[in-house]
């Protein structure tokens, strides 16, 4: 039984079609990257996962228990951190902490590792969260979701707001709960940290899930870039299928090769190469090149009018 | 010093500035404005209707301008025999009480209100001066008190009353606007938050009906018309040998705290109030097992301020009733009082019953308070974070309600014990089990309201406050002025508050009272069904 499975799931917000028949299965003790630019239906999809919006069609199950029928029932076995720390001013963080972890019932968190998240966060508890900054606002939040030790955890750009210490300590957490073999699904701008914490990724682009796999495999689907410098004047090559080459000096050469790179490396065989220098395309170009593709139908995102 | 930094404002700046003011508080005097006309068109139209002679005006005049429990709400009648007179008092009084909390809310809602939203930081960001945002917010208080000013001239002029002598009267309402909206914008220079302005700011203006109250039904103490703003709009006397001059004392009163909000605003840290509030506390982990005990945490500051104004108001007003007395008044008359909506008030007992229903509104008032509460929790998305936990809606708003109601109760307890021994100490015979069930006689009207209240909220989230807020305050105004109207009784029956019976002075009106809770019951039960299947909504 998969942590999050959902069946042609869609929102739509009066004409804006949010998210568009959403088929995403996150497997038990996956850390799930969950990509995609603003307003692309990331927050919408987790809305609808928590069943705080209804699905306009199809369905969300989280462990087999349906998001929208039963949500307390799949609340149980679940962690929420929100894109936004919207707290109770007048608490402190300690009490803030005390009060969600109460909504869980009695025995709802591991309160020793409580303690132990507040000093690794360096939060300070006894603090108003009228006074707190956005980041230690954060720390509370992702504390609060941390200690309840769920299966699965639900991180809407957890990040957002934490100095680079507090993300080391941040990895270091998610590394944690994936040796104990709880679920993440991990929303997030920051590349570096998908890359660095994610099993598998998906690129959600105008409410459609465009692109989904392990990171080699959406690095197979990139663009290789291989750079050539010669002995003498660069060659004219016969032109290869799915190969784009540019001039980068008189005897240099850059190749973008997508797809298989041996039929390049055959051509280059007759010339005298003095380097080779070949790159995987890193997240981030992945990345960019879907955000700058054309989409293949009209969709508009929707993430901003879910705000509301 | 930062006031310097006016001059170098962009001179679109303060246009801009103006007009976004204007926007954020026309909603607000929008509503004001529309009320105020409606009631001073109906009130000396209403009256020249009923009182057609001179001689059943004196007959009014006589029994009713001189209760001093009347006077208590209306303030001081000087001539009710003449219909610009009575409108002066009518009108004038009850729209001042109007215009003082208007100017309040709004004083407060463009000061301490931006700032607190975090939109002042914003502007102040850009090339705009402090001074720039003062006199913004000025322009649009200002305009507020125009357009109000030229809601109640129409309105009374409509209604029969000369242009010149409603001009003045509705100018002798508008002053209280600046003066109050002054004090909401001082207190939004002292309190760190809206809430605390509010409650600064809300306690000063009860004050200051408290001592136009005094002044009004206390002998020997009518100088205490001097010290509050809704005595000097008594003191201009409109239509009763006007004293223009008075006017200097509103003018100045607003510049005085003004110039001190200023001094203030020029000064001090954005964000932060002269009053500071502490940044750390010990953890007080009482009340925090469920989402109803974190609401009544939050709400205990307002639950005990609600309590403590009521309960001192039933007091005052329970000592008071003594002084109405059915001597002189024919029948005639009585029954013509009764149409004015307030029942027969020419008894302490009746006078009583009909202050019980007014406290009723209050409390009605303050049960759509706890549902905006509720959907403030909604709109800043903390809710999010609550129901994501293994907490249910239903249960949630079940919840809300619930508090809402107990506090009710408590509310409406705070009100009969006070006016039980505001009355023993005036020397009406009044028994405290009377006393009681009056209290506990508004509970099913607020529990319809409460259920109204709900409704709106579950269906209509964005628009709750407006609707719930709306239908109590028709309902209420179509109780006061509907009989002046001449409309059929099945059309003045609409109202809830036609159903009520006004214990102590009539027995209670047990049918009706079961029908307005059933009524509730479905109202609830269908708003915790849309609640749960609706999507949770953001600001």
């Amino acid at each position: 039984m998969a942590a999050i499975q959902t069946w042609e799931l869609s929102k739509r917000y009066g004409d804006t079609l949010a998210l568009d028949r959403l088929e995403l299965t996150v497997e038990q003790g996956e850390v799930y990257g969950y990509l995609g630019p603003n307003g692309a239906g990331k927050t919408t999809t987790i809305r609808l996962l928590l069943g705080l919006h209804r699905p306009t069609s199809g369905r969300a199950e989280l462990f087999g228990i349906d998001a929208w029928a039963d949500p307390v029932g799949a609340h149980r076995r679940l962690a929420y951190v929100a894109g936004e720390p919207y707290l109770w001013p007048s608490l402190t963080a300690g009490e803030t902490l005390e009060f969600l972890a109460r909504l869980r019932g009695p025995d709802g968190v591991d309160r020793a590792y409580r303690d132990e998240l507040i000093h690794r966060f360096e939060l300070e508890a006894d603090k108003k969260v009228r006074a707190l900054s956005k980041g230690n606002r954060q720390k509370v939040q992702l504390i609060a979701a941390l200690e309840t030790r769920a299966d699965l955890l639900l991180l809407d750009e957890p990040t957002s707001g934490l100095d680079p210490l507090m993300e080391v300590a941040f990895r270091h957490t998610i590394t944690e709960a994936k040796e104990r073999g709880q679920t993440v699904l991990l929303s997030s701008h920051i590349l570096s940290e998908v890359e660095a914490l994610c099993d598998r990724i998906g690129i959600l682009r105008t409410g459609r899930l465009i692109e989904q796999g392990t990171l080699t495999e959406l690095r197979h689907l990139g663009t290789q870039t291989v750079e050539a410098t010669f002995a003498g004047a660069a060659p004219a090559l016969p032109p290869l299928p799915g190969v784009h080459v540019t001039g980068t000096a008189p005897n240099a050469l850059r190749f973008e090769v997508q797809g298989e790179i041996e039929p390049l490396i055959e051509a280059l065989a007759g010339h005298q190469v003095l380097t080779l220098h070949s790159r995987e395309p890193s997240l981030e170009e992945i990345f960019l090149r879907h955000y700058g593709q054309e989409p293949d139908g009209h969709h508009d995102g929707g993430e901003d009018r879910s705000q509301r | 010093m930062v006031t310097t930094t006016a001059g170098k404002t962009a001179r679109s700046a303060e246009p801009a500035l103006i007009r976004r003011r204007l926007l954020d508080a026309r909603m607000m005097t929008a509503v004001t404005a529309y009320v105020f006309a409606i009631y001073s068109y109906i009130q000396p139209s209403g009256y020249s209707s009923i009182y057609k002679t001179t001689a059943e005006r004196l007959a009014f005049a006589n029994s009713f301008g001189n209760s001093k429990g009347l006077r208590l709400l209306y303030g001081l009648p000087y001539d009710v025999a003449t219909v610009p007179g009575y409108a002066a008092w009518r009108v004038g009084g009850v729209l001042a009480i109007g215009a003082a909390i208007y100017g309040l809310l709004v004083g407060v809602r463009l000061t301490r209100g931006e700032e607190d939203s975090g939109r002042l930081e914003l502007v102040l960001a850009a090339p705009v001066g402090r001074a720039s945002v003062g006199v913004a917010t000025l322009a649009a208080l200002g305009t507020g008190a125009v357009v109000l000013w030229v809601a109640e001239l129409a309105g009374l002029a409509a209604g029969g009353v000369s242009v010149g002598g409603a001009a003045y009267l509705a100018l002798a309402t508008a002053t209280v606007v600046p003066v109050c909206a002054a004090v909401g914008a001082l207190a939004g220079q002292l309190a760190p938050s809206r809430g605390l302005a509010l409650q600064l700011g809300g306690g000063t203006v009860a004050v200051l009906f408290l001592l136009r109250a005094l002044a009004d039904t206390v002998g020997g103490l009518g100088w205490l018309r001097w010290l509050t703003p809704l005595g000097w709009a008594e003191l201009l006397r409109p239509f009763a040998g006007a004293q223009p001059a008075v006017l200097l004392v509103p003018i100045a009163a607003t510049a005085l705290l003004l110039a001190l909000a200023g001094r203030i605003a020029a000064g001090r840290d954005i964000g932060a109030g002269l009053l500071r509030e502490r940044d750390r506390s010990e953890p007080r982990l009482r009340l925090l097992g469920s989402p109803f005990g974190l609401a009544l945490r939050n709400q205990r500051g307002a639950l005990i301020a609600w309590t403590g104004t009521l309960a001192a108001f039933s007091y005052l007003l329970g000592t008071i009733s003594k002084s109405v007395s059915p001597a002189d008044v024919t029948k005639s008359v009585q029954r013509e009082i009764a149409k004015l909506g307030t029942g027969s008030i020419t008894t302490p007992t009746g006078y009583l019953s009909f202050l019980f229903s007014l406290l009723g509104v209050f409390v009605c008032v303050f049960v759509c308070t706890q549902i905006g509460a509720a959907r403030q929790e909604e709109a800043s998305q903390r809710l999010e974070t609550v129901l994501a936990a293994p907490a249910g809606r239903r249960r949630w708003l079940a919840g809300r309600i619930a508090l809402a109601l107990l506090a009710a109760g408590a509310l409406a307890l705070a009100c009969g014990v006070p006016a039980w021994a505001g009355a023993r100490t005036g020397g009406v015979h009044l028994g405290l089990g009377r006393s009681l069930e009056a209290g506990a006689n508004m509970l099913p009207i607020t529990a319809l309201f409460l259920g109204i209240a709900a409704l709106a909220y579950a269906a209509a989230p964005r628009w709750s406050g407006p609707i719930s807020y709306g239908v109590l305050a028709l309902s209420y105004l179509w109780e006061l002025v509907g009989a002046l109207t001449g409309a059929p009784r099945w059309l003045l029956d609409v109202t809830p508050f036609a159903h009520i019976g006004l214990v102590p002075n009539e027995p209670f009106r047990v049918i009706a009272a079961l029908i307005m809770v059933a009524i509730a019951v479905v109202a609830g039960a269908v708003a915790l069904e849309l609640f749960r299947r609706r999507d949770l909504v953001g600001e």
